[in-house]
């Protein structure tokens, strides 16, 4: 196992610098943002001035050793915009994106296990196709949207739920359910296929003759084999919740990264967007290795390279 | 079954699973608040005042006091500048500064408070007020109100005394004055190589704490050297979507939301106000066939000002016919708005058409996403109008920097002719402001101009307080005559929420300052 995490941490560290020096260079060429800092009457020699302190009008080149150089000081720059330390804004920012993203998946791993095991057990049943017309709907609606109609209807018509804010415990609600929704709705059918197929295999049939209980059945048995694929398509979900949630976290106020970028890039401070993308794609490189392990973990067909043990079907125990 | 750590019990799979999961919500949970915010809080005890602004204020160092995020906070609040300028009647009124006179050609001598304290006890003197000025005008720190008011020129700022305090200038400055109004005074403790995110100053409000990225609390000053506010305490939180911060104050989370539109919902608790903001086509008069002034006329009278601002905007806005709204030194009452006439309009484009100026020619309209309320519909409209005129009109909306780098020389040059939607808002309270950037040959934002012109406009820069406005009306009225650099369509109208525990009048001022004495509670 380690030889597999030395690998892949290996193998990730290319995008993760190919990343790094693409945004750098992108976002450089938008150009001096001198203006979006300046009056609007600020004379030519101001905004040289503004460029020349900030490094910015150096060849692209030296400013990208420059930037290398501090990264290994673990000196990320500084803000244009605040003029605090780019990486300790990053930092700051990202435990709250992390929350907010982390209990989203769980809910919506957990409901979508739940609802689209319901439906597996009658493909084309009425629970079936209920669940399919949620999981569509839910998979297609904008989060934008969702967000303030769900404010309208639950803060300002019923007033059960503070508006937006991080205020309380309630404050958590309504963000959640609107990050939650799209996820669910395509992890549902993904859970729902697989069970289909994994409550269609023969063992089953076999559990269920030996009077094994139908919660035993689809829980210990063929959820065990469906977990690979949902678990795949929950990491890719995962990673675009943490990489913003930006529409949430702007109209509910949360304090996270995926504001904190775009407000960067709105106001192309390249700083703490450098160091916001930086924390976010070390973050995903990590969960993706994760979910490797995990996957290896539960389906005992797929180990990582260089295991030498023997290979074992999953065989139920006897009921 | 073996137990070799590969072929796990189904047992064991599963026990892996749950301590993962729980300890995964716990590390996630742990605390149950919000990563990155103080637990708790919403008081809303009736004595804080609880403000909603459209964004954080990226810091609250003084001497960016004119970028408005910034400024909306601590002007006059945390800290405060020798005069104050009254947004309503526009006359300059005392403030840690009791007396002003011209004593010289270039020179102002300034009569300060000797009452007067900085938060941290240090006695506010005219040593203080000319480190202020000089930290803020003279320095390397680059501060916004330097390039604001100041441009290039250097001040020379005396102490003569505790008590006066003169300044000189380059060239004759009669508002001098009115300029020094943005200046917000520090003490002298304050770091002259670094902008500071907390600042330190002489005002009603003192900063208790500030949860970045989510609240920032002001306590009320105790030892304030003027009348004491109505309100102990404020605090400030920061929601990007309009439609949000109205609900905060319908919803009773906020007593005042700033920056609404009329769409967003605050019904009877929106206060509407004028406040400085006026939009504009600017137009390239130097690229054709912007550059023959029949077809600028042309642009003017395919305007339908009264039905644009009639389906898009509440009464209260109107339409323009200058760059600034009345209460600015300059405004010129007898000016009257272009009229609407297609067929003028079309016949001067006719007739330009038939002297070979390529009218035909792609003019591309560009506006700013967000801008203001309904930018894209108005800019819409704007593109069918002209295109009714008979010109060859393509719109394209951008994002703030690329509507900079068309709004500020050197504009983008191989885009061919661009009228360019524009909101300009004169916070400053005299027409230079405004004249000098828009309308001279070499203005920031002017696109052309004329030599003439310029004579004029260099020689009401230098007229003394009576005669400025009767020369910058003379300006306005011969831009829309002889020059038609600009097609002014209207004088925006801003909203705030307001609760019904609060009471205050906003005026012109109310979008840039939000001065927390001027709130009071009724209960």
């Amino acid at each position: 196992m380690w030889t597999f995490l030395r690998r892949r941490i290996i193998s990730s560290a290319v995008p993760l610098v190919v990343v790094i020096l693409g945004v750098f260079a992108l976002a450089r060429l938008t150009g001096n943002p001198a203006s979006l800092y300046l009056p609007l009457n600020a004379t030519q020699q101001m905004r040289d001035d503004f460029a020349a302190r900030n490094g910015l009008d150096d060849p692209l080149w030296l400013q990208m050793a420059n930037y290398i150089a501090g990264v290994f000081r673990l000196d990320f720059g500084t803000s244009l915009r605040t003029g605090e330390d780019a990486a300790t804004m990053a930092l700051r920012a990202f435990p709250a994106t992390l929350q907010l993203a982390g209990v989203t998946m769980l809910l919506a791993i957990v409901l979508a296990v739940l609802v689209g095991s319901w439906a597996a057990l009658k493909p084309n049943g009425i629970a079936d196709r209920i669940s399919s017309f949620i999981s569509m709907a839910a998979a297609s609606v904008p989060d934008f949207w969702l967000a303030i109609v769900g404010i309208f209807v639950f803060a300002i018509t019923l007033g059960w739920l503070p508006t937006s804010g991080v205020a309380s415990g309630a404050s958590w609600i309504l963000p959640i359910a609107t990050l939650l929704l799209r996820p669910f709705g395509v992890l549902v059918q993904i859970v729902r296929g697989a069970m289909v197929s994994a409550l269609s295999e023969p063992y089953i049939k076999l559990a269920r003759s030996k009077g094994a209980s139908e919660s035993r059945v689809v829980f210990r048995h063929a959820l065990r084999n469906a977990a690979a694929p949902a678990l795949t398509v929950a990491g890719d979900l995962a990673v675009g919740l943490i990489n913003g949630a930006v529409v949430v976290e702007s109209i509910f106020g949360w304090p996270g990264i995926g504001k904190l970028m775009i407000d960067s890039i709105l106001q192309r401070d390249f700083a703490v967007l450098q160091a916001a993308v930086l924390v976010t794609a070390i973050s995903i490189f990590t969960l993706n290795i994760v979910i490797d392990l995990l996957y290896a973990l539960l389906d005992a067909r797929v180990r990582p390279a260089g295991s030498m043990r023997k290979r074992r079907v999953n065989v139920p125990a006897p009921a | 079954m073996s137990s070799s750590p590969l072929n796990r019990t189904p047992r064991g799979s599963r026990l892996i699973a749950v301590a993962a999961t729980g300890a995964g919500l716990a590390l996630i949970l742990s605390g149950c608040g919000v990563a990155n915010s103080s637990s708790g809080g919403g008081g809303g005890a009736g004595d804080t005042l609880r403000i909603v602004l459209p964004q954080e204020p990226p810091t609250l160092e003084p001497c960016e006091g004119s970028l408005t995020a910034t400024g909306i906070v601590t002007r006059s609040n945390i800290t405060e500048p020798l005069v104050e300028r009254n947004p309503t009647s526009g006359e300059l009124e005392p403030l840690l500064a009791t007396e002003w006179e011209a004593t010289g050609d270039t020179e102002w001598t300034f009569t300060l408070r000797d009452d007067v304290a900085f938060s941290d006890g240090s006695p506010f003197t005219a040593a203080s007020a000319a480190f202020a000025i000089d930290r803020a005008v003279n320095s390397d720190l680059g501060c916004n109100v330097e390039g604001y008011v100041f441009g290039d020129d250097d001040l020379v700022v005396t102490a003569v005394d505790d008590t006066t305090l003169t300044v000189q200038t380059v060239r004759p400055d009669p508002i001098l004055p009115l300029r020094l109004s943005f200046v917000e005074i520090v003490p002298e403790s304050t770091s002259t190589s670094e902008k500071v995110r907390e600042p330190i100053g002489t005002g009603p409000y003192t900063i208790a704490s500030w949860d970045t990225g989510t609240k920032l609390t002001l306590d009320r000053n105790a030892d304030y050297w003027g009348e004491a506010p109505s309100y102990a305490a404020a605090e400030y939180q920061w929601r990007s979507e309009g439609t949000v911060r109205a609900a905060m104050v319908t919803s009773g989370e906020a007593d005042v939301a700033v920056g609404l539109g009329p769409d967003d919902g605050a019904g009877e608790l929106g206060v509407d106000y004028a406040n400085n903001e006026t939009v504009a086509l600017r137009l390239s008069g130097d690229i054709a066939p912007l550059d023959d002034i029949r077809v600028r006329q042309a642009v003017n009278y395919a305007i339908d000002r009264d039905g644009i601002l009639g389906s898009l905007y509440t009464e209260e806005t109107k339409p323009a016919a200058q760059l600034i709204p009345t209460g600015v030194v300059g405004f010129n009452d007898d000016l009257e708005t272009w009229e609407f006439d297609l067929e003028a309009a079309t016949a001067l484009v006719d007739e330009a058409r038939a002297d070979g100026v390529p009218v035909d020619t792609e003019i591309t309209l560009v506006a700013r996403n967000a801008q203001f309320p309904k930018v894209t519909e108005m800019a819409q409209v704007l593109q069918e109008e002209l295109t009714q005129a008979g010109l060859n009109v393509k719109l394209t909306m951008v994002d703030t920097s690329q509507h900079l780098q068309h709004q500020l020389r050197p504009f983008v040059l191989d885009q061919g002719p661009i009228a360019l939607l524009i909101m300009h808002g004169n916070q400053a309270g005299d027409a230079q402001f405004t004249v000098d950037q828009y309308m001279r040959t070499d203005g920031a934002q002017s696109a052309f101009g004329t030599p003439e012109f310029d004579t004029m406009l260099e020689a009401a820069g230098e007229k003394s307080a009576e005669e400025r406005a009767a020369a910058y009306e003379e300006i306005f009225a011969y831009q829309n005559e002889e020059i038609v650099q600009f097609a002014t369509i209207a004088h925006m109208v801003g909203e705030i929420g307001l609760a019904t525990t609060v009471d205050y009048t906003p005026d012109a001022a109310t979008g840039d300052e939000i001065r927390l004495s001027d709130f009071v509670r009724v209960d």
